[in-house]
């Protein structure tokens, strides 16, 4: 594999705010051609991550890359390569929608003009209208367009639905989704509810207290993690350094392991997991684990 | 990226260009009104107020009875840069950051830098023709005044010439760089308009007359000057458009006089029965002015202008090192 065919790489990837990490350690890859869930408590650094890799802030340490260039470097090639919708789907409010498609022309390296406004039409938002006099749901499709419309590599979007009601929030994953195949663009986007990220994402980043605590293909994600339940136990568990997690009830210790799968132990049970249940077992962690899975040993029990 | 800064700021350019031609438009009105009272031009009756014929003493009479409120115009139209300048510049980075739309502005293809340039160009270009403009039809409308008075009075020197273009360049940069501290328009038009006022107040009342080092002159009373007055000094320059810093009475040694001491001269004249010039005369009392030549006008300007030039270049580096460095 080519570097060209990483969507994204991050090695080391950190930045301070004056004395405070917003991110730590952040040592990433994202091939190409996978939609991408960053996922995290609010002020765990996803929207620090978001700029980093678009090139809005510059690292203090460590590097990234974008499709194999960095977007620190805030060159045009590197810019008219990567979308972005932040938070909020800020416009300039006072533009008119073509107002706004004329300054997505005159500031861009190539821009589809009629693939904007043939999603605009499709959505019936009239070009004259102000941004400002749009609903929320249709600012965040506007936004949407004029990223789409720089028909980019890396689409990377911060909360996009966070402020979108049901019906709204629905249109614009519906939207997302078509363009992406359509084009078949890397798609990188936070959110911190984790339901709605199933239907749409192959690939998973959760960020926890400025730092990444799992990442991988949501596929192998599920299938490498398992949840054992046996009778209670508060011996230490955690022999081989597996276990993510442990509760225990009145009778049955439950253990969220990553061990790959194998044979369980005599008197305990192996259920899988479900997305949802996985993040929120790597949210709950206090402390940092490697992200990396240990090597593959038998349960204990 | 050109675009994009006229559609942003178009509704300032057109309300600032409104204002300008609107005081140019009056300046011409009441302008031509001044001029018409000086059929054969002001230089005309330049001589000085007591030595005109009878036509230029009813010129001079009605030039103060009919514009005198020029002077109090004129010393609201100092704000006309910092609104040209202040206006411009606030908006341009804060409210960006107020809005959010940096993220946006920052992620099409236009790196940043280039997007600062242009906006600063752009919008630097626009706050000094402004301020030229303005400058040019206050300096038609004052032509009477100029050659009657010195250029050196505020009045003059900080509404012509070069220096408000200067000032007007300020204006733009302090709220440009109070915008991109602050990142919100309002206060930066605030802490903008402080700075303007602080900063011309300490060039123009401190740094101005000292410039250069001011020319002197120091010479006895003459026994028989019928113009002598206690209060203070009238000695001429010779130049009626020479800057006068300050004047007054020195003993013969050359120390300076108080005013207090000067009265005093005058109570003991008055009990002596001697004319206060002749009692002044005969202790060798001299008068002495400090001034500057009329002539040092344009170099005055000049490092006027250079100052508040500079000034606005070391905050506009100011934005570039903040914007370049990524910090929001």
């Amino acid at each position: 594999m080519t570097t060209t065919e990483y969507a994204l790489r991050t090695d080391g990837l950190g930045k301070r705010y004056r004395r405070t990490w917003a991110l730590r350690d952040c040592t990433l890859s994202v091939p190409t051609g996978r939609v991408i869930a960053l996922v995290g408590p609010n002020g765990a650094g996803k929207s620090t991550l978001l700029r980093l890799v678009v090139g809005l802030l510059a690292p203090t340490s460590g590097t990234v890359e974008v499709l194999g260039q960095s977007p620190a470097a805030n060159t045009p090639q590197v810019l008219s390569r990567i979308g972005f919708l932040a938070q909020e789907h800020p416009l300039y409010k006072h533009f008119t929608v073509a107002d706004l498609l004329h300054m997505g022309r005159s500031c861009n390296l190539r821009f589809d003009q009629g693939l904007a406004e043939r999603r605009l039409a499709q959505l019936d938002i009239p070009l004259d209208r102000k941004a400002g006099a749009l609903s929320g749901g249709q600012q965040a499709q506007v936004a949407l367009a004029l990223a789409l419309a720089k028909r980019p590599d890396l689409l990377v979007l911060d909360e996009p639905m966070a402020s979108l009601d049901p019906v709204a929030r629905l249109e614009f994953l519906q939207a997302l989704m078509g363009a992406v195949a359509a084009d078949g663009m890397t798609v990188l986007f936070s959110s911190h509810v984790v339901p709605e990220l199933e239907r749409v994402c192959d690939h998973l980043i959760v960020l926890n207290h400025s730092r990444v605590t799992l990442a991988g293909d949501i596929e192998t994600l599920l299938a490498e993690h398992r949840l054992l339940v046996g009778p209670r136990t508060t011996a230490d568990l955690d022999k081989a350094g597996t276990v993510v997690e442990a509760s225990h009830s009145d009778r049955h210790t439950t253990l969220l392991v990553r061990d790959g799968g194998g044979p369980t132990a005599p008197g305990w049970q192996a259920n899988p997991i479900g997305l949802e249940d996985l993040v929120l077992a790597y949210l709950r962690r206090p402390t940092r684990h490697d992200v990396e899975a240990p090597a593959f040993s038998e349960v204990p029990a | 990226m050109t675009w994009l800064a006229w559609r942003q700021h178009r509704a300032e350019v057109f309300t600032l260009s409104l204002l300008v031609a609107a005081i140019g438009l009056f300046l011409l009105v009441a302008g031509s009104s001044m001029r018409s009272l000086f059929p054969d031009g002001a230089a005309a009756c330049a001589g000085g107020l007591t030595d005109g014929s009878d036509a230029c003493s009813t010129a001079i009479r009605r030039l103060n009875e009919e514009h005198g409120y020029a002077s109090k115009m004129l010393s609201l139209l100092n704000l006309v840069p910092f609104l040209i300048g202040a206006f411009l510049g606030a908006p341009l980075v804060a409210r960006e950051l107020e809005a959010g739309t940096w993220q946006f502005a920052w992620t099409q293809a236009v790196p940043r830098m280039r997007w600062l340039a242009v906006k600063l160009g752009a919008l630097g270009a626009l706050t000094a023709t402004l301020a030229v403009a303005l400058t040019a039809s206050i300096t038609w409308y004052r032509q009477p005044l100029d050659v009657l008075n010195s250029r050196f009075t505020t009045d003059a020197f900080d509404l012509e010439g070069l220096v408000p273009a200067g000032y007007a360049l300020f204006a733009f940069a302090a709220a440009t760089a109070a915008g991109a501290v602050l990142r919100r328009s309002l206060p930066a038009l605030a802490v903008a308009l402080g700075a303007y006022l602080a900063v011309r107040v300490v060039v123009a009342g401190w740094l101005r007359p000292n410039v250069q080092a001011p020319r002197s002159i120091m010479e006895r009373v003459a026994a028989d000057d019928a113009t002598l007055d206690a209060g203070g000094s009238r000695i001429s320059t010779g130049d009626r458009a020479d800057w006068i810093i300050a004047s007054g009475y020195a003993d013969p040694s050359g120390r300076h006089l108080s005013v207090y001491e000067a009265v005093e001269m005058d109570v003991a004249a008055r009990a002596a029965g001697v004319d206060f010039s002749a009692y002044m005369h005969e202790r060798g009392i001299q008068q002495w002015v400090l001034y500057h030549p009329a002539d040092r006008f344009w170099m005055f300007q000049l490092i006027e202008a250079a100052i508040f030039v500079g000034l606005a270049a070391a905050l506009l580096a100011l934005v570039v090192w903040r914007i370049k460095r990524r910090v929001f």
